[in-house]
């Protein structure tokens, strides 16, 4: 097939152009996917010409077709919207231009697109790369945020100034991309793969505003989802609004429902944990001081104590009992004596009254008869016998006579 | 200040002491015991002082002057 063809009897050109043209021939006529990048319609011209890009990579081709099969597509073809055409290849021998005459372009609905979509989601998920088991956890403090965004986007100050407002010593390594229509895919891919490798970065925020289906295409670009499943960093992403899922959610480490989101979610609240530890601080301190003041309170309480404090209560105390224990041993003893001494004048008198002495002092006399037993009846005494005759001072004995 | 041997710690200080007081308290011991009990007492109550003492300043001197009393 090659030619054979050498400096010395060089081939024509007009040879070399018919050759291509034969060649590209059969290929003959391809169903082609892509990207309506460029769409020159000028009125009355014969032909229409477009620029067909591949959805991923970085080339694309010159597509005619006659208007009719233009003004065929529901709905109107655009630049930026995704086709798939019915194309022949064909070389123009005059100039040795390559382009595809179209016979049918179809625009890719949104139908096909959610479709396609879903399908690569399912592929991908069954290869395991959304795995909860691969996610890895975010770096409580980054020493620097990896930041993909749009140029001068809404998206990108919102991370960068929240998470300034929550830690005014955050670092941004950012990396201003398109973040939609054809370069987006491999301009973010790229920042991706670049900020992974950089060390210092500890973790990665993908993010853009909200957008159409279209708009938000590329971050469902199985290449750019493949490049952040490989990615050593953990990468956050926060595509569009809240209710926006893009394949890049599914295989980032985290899911942020925003940007502020995401600023919340890669740094800590500063302010907030300084307010924390300090509060735990003066707590611990005040629990401490309670104790010691607790504890001291104790001590002085127990000082005071009277035993402690004046121990001459130990001495008083035992004085106080001896003294109190003298006086009522000496009172004990006066009552006992003064009772004694009632008994002993309670007792005279009796006996004084008992004796008979009165009786002798009124002229009586007591009779004993020699055992000493006093004489009533007189018959008990014996003639001749001796008695004892007492009379009130003194006494003297007697001899009874017949 | 640490605990030694012959030092007890403050909750061995605190607990003598009040062993002590309650039993000064309650009185019948002889003189000579209670003179002696009311010579430990003392010297417990200067250990629980040490210990608070040195307590607080271990706190000022960690708290450092910076911080804000609070």
């Amino acid at each position: 097939m090659a030619l054979d063809s050498s400096p010395e009897n060089p081939a024509a050109v007009r040879t070399i152009a018919r050759a291509v043209e034969g060649w590209i021939a059969k290929l003959g006529p391809v169903w082609v996917e892509g990207q309506v990048a460029q769409l020159t319609r000028r009125p009355g011209a014969r032909l229409v010409f477009l620029t067909l890009r591949d959805t991923e990579a970085d080339m694309s081709v010159t597509v005619t077709c006659l208007p009719h099969v233009v003004e065929a597509c529901v709905p109107p073809l655009a630049e930026g919207q995704r086709v798939v055409i019915h194309a022949k290849p064909e070389f123009y021998a005059g100039r040795g231009t390559l382009s595809f005459r179209a016979a049918e372009i179809r625009p890719v609905g949104l139908g096909e697109l959610l479709a396609a979509l879903e399908q690569r989601k399912n592929l991908l998920a069954a290869e395991g790369l959304f795995d909860p088991a691969r996610k890895k956890p975010l770096p409580f403090l980054p020493r620097v945020v990896g930041l993909v965004c749009g140029r001068g986007s809404d998206a990108e100050r919102d991370v960068v100034e929240n998470a300034r407002r929550r830690w005014p010593g955050v670092v941004f390594e950012t990396r201003e991309v398109a973040v939609q229509g054809v370069k987006a895919v491999s301009e973010v891919t790229a920042a991706v793969r670049e900020l992974d490798r950089l060390p210092h970065v500890d973790v990665i925020v993908v993010t853009r505003g909200g957008g159409s289906v279209e708009d938000l295409l590329p971050f469902s670009d199985e290449g750019l989802v493949r490049a952040v499943a490989a990615c050593l960093t953990p990468v956050v992403s926060a595509i569009g609004h809240e209710k926006d899922s893009p394949i890049l959610d599914l295989v980032a480490d985290v899911r942020a429902s925003t940007p502020t989101d995401a600023a919340r979610k890669v740094v800590p609240d500063m302010v907030e944990e300084m307010r924390g530890v300090q509060d735990l601080r003066s707590r611990a301190t005040r629990a401490i001081r309670g104790r010691l003041d607790r504890d001291s309170a104790w001590l002085d309480a127990a000082r005071h104590r009277p035993v402690l404090a004046e121990p001459m209560v130990l001495v008083t105390g035992r004085e106080s009992d001896v003294r109190l224990m003298l006086e009522r041993s000496r009172r004990a003893l006066d009552s006992r004596l003064a009772r004694a001494a009632d008994d002993v004048a309670h007792v005279r008198a009796r006996v004084r009254a008992l004796s008979p002495a009165a009786t002798l002092d009124r002229g009586y006399a007591v009779v004993q008869d020699d055992s000493g037993a006093v004489v009533r009846v007189a018959a008990d005494v014996g003639d001749g016998a001796l008695v004892r005759v007492r009379v009130s001072e003194g006494e003297f004995r007697a001899r009874r006579e017949p | 200040m640490t605990a030694t041997p012959e030092k007890p710690t403050f909750e061995q200080a605190r607990d003598e002491l009040t062993d002590v007081v309650r039993r000064l308290e309650a009185g019948g011991t002889t003189l000579e015991e209670s003179l002696a009990l009311w010579e430990r007492g003392e010297t417990l109550a200067t250990i629980c002082q040490e210990w608070l003492d040195s307590a607080r300043t271990r706190l000022d001197a960690a708290r450092g002057p910076a911080t804000a009393e609070d």
